[in-house]
């Protein structure tokens, strides 16, 4: 059973069509990615499936059903907006947000304080929020979106604020999530982070889903228009099927004809005696991918 | 524990454990402690031990009387000398012997004149009452001590309503005083309630807490909890006033014995809580409300008062209020739910407030507030995500 459904969700702001449309599912135990352009309709679609707005029409189904307050308990939302209480001591802030997720006092205490230590934070317990560095708040603010290890975890641009070190930390920190059985939606606009990290995506421009599915199948989808070779021999002027080649970084990238395919591109290389140490189909990157789907250029 | 008790002891202890709370608390007590100190500074810096002459041209002072000693004044009795003429007095004035002198004109009976010759300026009023009970008691000197002990005291005057159920004389003047207390404690607690439940509301819009608390606990819930726990400091402080103010009175009692049976109504004793709890709950509601629709807490500062003035204004109408409690006005103002909270205890002091009178203005306060809670949620449920655009009254009041 999906954690999440979404069937063909409207929301209208006055005259702005925020969400037109859009149906995905994100199924238990994965790493989604939830991708769009500014003001594409992704934090609207977040908020209609916590229950923040309802749907001016569609159907949403969250962890097999409707949203109840025994469910909030079983979700941990890191909004695009963070926000803690900056006047009150980080320990007594996670404290308090972690019991509001159902956990009692004493093992909010204990969970917060494992959390602070390996976040590095717990020197810093006592502080208030605002003495912190950013990049101190934002680790604070994904603790109190784990402290409960909840069953779905929504987290909207993880990776802000984050120094490398702590980003490759994060990153291992969901895939341990992810290992433990929970099922996380993952928003951002840093693709590789995409690539890294997401099963499946969807895609989301001016309020309508304009991709959905697997990431591999979406590269392949894009893929086969180019191909990426590295020869040892001197590589013909002339190949049939090829348009148009280009080296790059010590290979060379062939763009094929319409109606070429790479396994007669392989055949007249090794008939003309060229030494083909590297075949493939050029992938292209998610980035590309997300600049053609919303600038509808090529890649 | 449910998360609406979570919220309301959040919102509780976060302002009764900062030093801002206990200060706040501590500060209305200290504030009257230090104008009863200064009061009693200024009695002692204008007082003068050096005697005071007096010179009887009028032979009215002919059997001397001592000086009426003040048994519980702050400051003791400053010594009367008497002298034969005007000149002997200004010898000794001049001589510093004395602070200042009266002279008893020839026809005092007749005028009532008396001359005070002083150095440096006026002798304090101390001075000049001691002298006029001192003349008093000389010139009752003649008269049985039952008679004179009268006219020196007065008379003692009670007002009774006409079914014999209230009176009040002019010695009980605390009668009066507690409800006028009450009323300006609450006033200064409501708002001490209201503008930290205004700040909390604001303050999780201004730092994007809002976003996670409406994920993991419900809008009613949250406002609920935090009108209750902000409610409580409020009424904590009240108390903690309140406990004060009687420890203060039974201290006080020991000094002056009018106090010491005060009569208050038991009346008041149930229209207090009846009237203030649902006031305390309407005004933090609205509080509540005003800060979901604002987006910065300096955007409702300007609006708070239009909830905080009228209650505080049957003070300006306090003396047509003792004067006439059962008139139009005095019901207008106690029947209204923003004026309510003060009047209708105030006029409990004066008269016995019909019932159907109280009853009325109290089910439209419980309603007022109901009302208020309804609206808060309301408005916190569509603007609690509003962050740079106040939410309209047409939004608020047109449908969602």
């Amino acid at each position: 059973m999906p954690t999440i459904e979404l069937e063909h969700i409207h929301k209208t702001f006055g005259s702005l069509k925020a969400v037109d449309d859009v149906s995905f599912q994100v199924e238990a135990g994965e790493i989604f990615g939830l991708l769009g352009p500014n003001g594409a309709g992704k934090t609207t679609t977040i908020r209609i499936l916590l229950d923040i707005f309802k749907p001016d029409s569609g159907r949403v189904s969250i962890l097999g059903g409707a949203m109840d307050e025994t469910k909030k308990n079983r979700i941990g939302y890191l909004p695009e907006e963070r926000g803690l209480y900056q006047d009150t001591p980080v320990d007594r802030c996670l404290v308090y947000l972690a019991t509001l997720k159902g956990l009692s006092k004493s093992e909010a205490v204990k969970r917060v304080d494992e959390y602070l230590a390996r976040f590095d934070l717990i020197e810093h317990k006592h502080k208030k929020v605002k003495e912190l560095s950013k990049g101190m708040q934002q680790k604070a603010q994904l603790i109190a979106t784990l402290v409960h290890r909840p069953d779905l975890i929504i987290i909207d641009e993880p990776f802000s604020a984050l120094d490398p070190v702590n980003t490759q930390m994060v990153k291992d920190l969901l895939r341990e999530e992810r290992a433990q059985g929970s099922t996380i939606v993952m928003c951002t606009h840093q693709m590789h982070q995409v690539e890294e990290l997401c099963d499946r995506l969807v895609l989301i421009d001016r309020g309508h889903v304009v991709l959905y599915g697997q990431l591999e199948q979406i590269r392949r989808q894009f893929a086969g228009h180019e191909l990426e070779v590295r020869v040892s021999s001197p590589l013909p002027e002339h190949l049939p099927g090829i348009a148009s080649y280009a080296a790059v970084n010590g290979g060379f990238r062939l763009k094929l004809e319409p109606g070429s395919v790479p396994q007669n591109i392989l055949r007249e290389l090794v008939s003309q005696n060229v030494m083909v140490e590297q075949f493939e189909i050029a992938m292209p990157t998610l980035d590309e991918i997300f600049i053609q789907v919303v600038k509808g250029t090529d890649v | 524990m449910s998360k609406f008790w979570r919220v309301f002891s959040y919102e509780y202890l976060r302002h009764v454990l900062r030093k801002r709370f206990v200060f706040a608390l501590l500060s209305v007590p200290l504030f009257i402690l230090f104008f009863g100190l200064v009061g009693v500074l200024m009695v002692f810096l204008e007082y003068n031990p050096r005697p005071v002459g007096y010179v009887d041209l009028s032979n009215a002072l002919q059997t001397r009387q001592p000086l009426p000693s003040g048994a519980n004044d702050i400051a003791p009795v400053v010594e009367l000398r008497r002298y034969a003429d005007e000149n002997s007095a200004k010898n000794a004035l001049l001589a510093k012997q004395i602070q200042a002198y009266f002279v008893i004109e020839p026809d005092y009976l007749h005028t009532g004149r008396v001359k005070l010759v002083a150095l440096d300026g006026a002798p304090s009023e101390s001075i000049k009452s001691e002298f006029s009970d001192f003349l008093k008691a000389n010139l009752l000197a003649s008269q049985p001590q039952l008679v004179a002990s009268r006219i020196e005291k007065g008379s003692i005057l009670t007002i009774i309503s006409a079914d014999g159920s209230r009176r009040m004389n002019s010695e009980q003047w605390l009668d009066i005083a507690i409800p006028i207390l009450t009323g300006v404690l609450f006033i200064i607690a409501i708002n001490a309630s209201g503008g930290y439940l205004l700040q909390a509301v604001v303050e999780e819009k201004e730092n994007r807490t809002m976003e996670i608390i409406v994920t993991s606990v419900s809008p009613d819930q949250l406002m609920a909890g935090k009108i209750a726990g902000n409610l409580s400091v409020g009424l904590t402080q009240l108390l903690a006033w309140v406990l004060m103010a009687v420890a203060a009175i039974l201290l006080m009692a020991n000094f002056i014995p009018s106090i010491q049976n005060p009569h208050i109504s038991q009346q008041f004793f149930w229209l207090v809580p009846l009237t203030l709890i649902p006031a305390f709950v309407l005004v933090a509601a609205f509080m509540a409300a005003l800060g979901a629709t604002v987006t910065e807490a300096s955007e409702a500062q300007p609006i708070v008062g239009l909830f905080t003035l009228p209650i505080m204004l049957p003070y300006f109408f306090m003396n047509q209020i003792m004067l006439n409690p059962s008139g139009p006005l005095a019901t207008g103002l106690s029947i209204f739910p923003l004026t309510a909270p003060v009047s209708l205890p105030l006029r409990s002091a004066f008269m016995d407030v019909p019932f159907w009178q109280a009853a009325l203005s109290i089910l439209l306060l419980v309603a007022c507030a109901a009302g208020a809670v309804w609206l808060a949620a309301r408005a916190f449920r569509l603007g609690m995500l509003r962050y740079g655009k106040r939410l309209s009254w047409q939004e608020l009041f047109g449908r969602a």
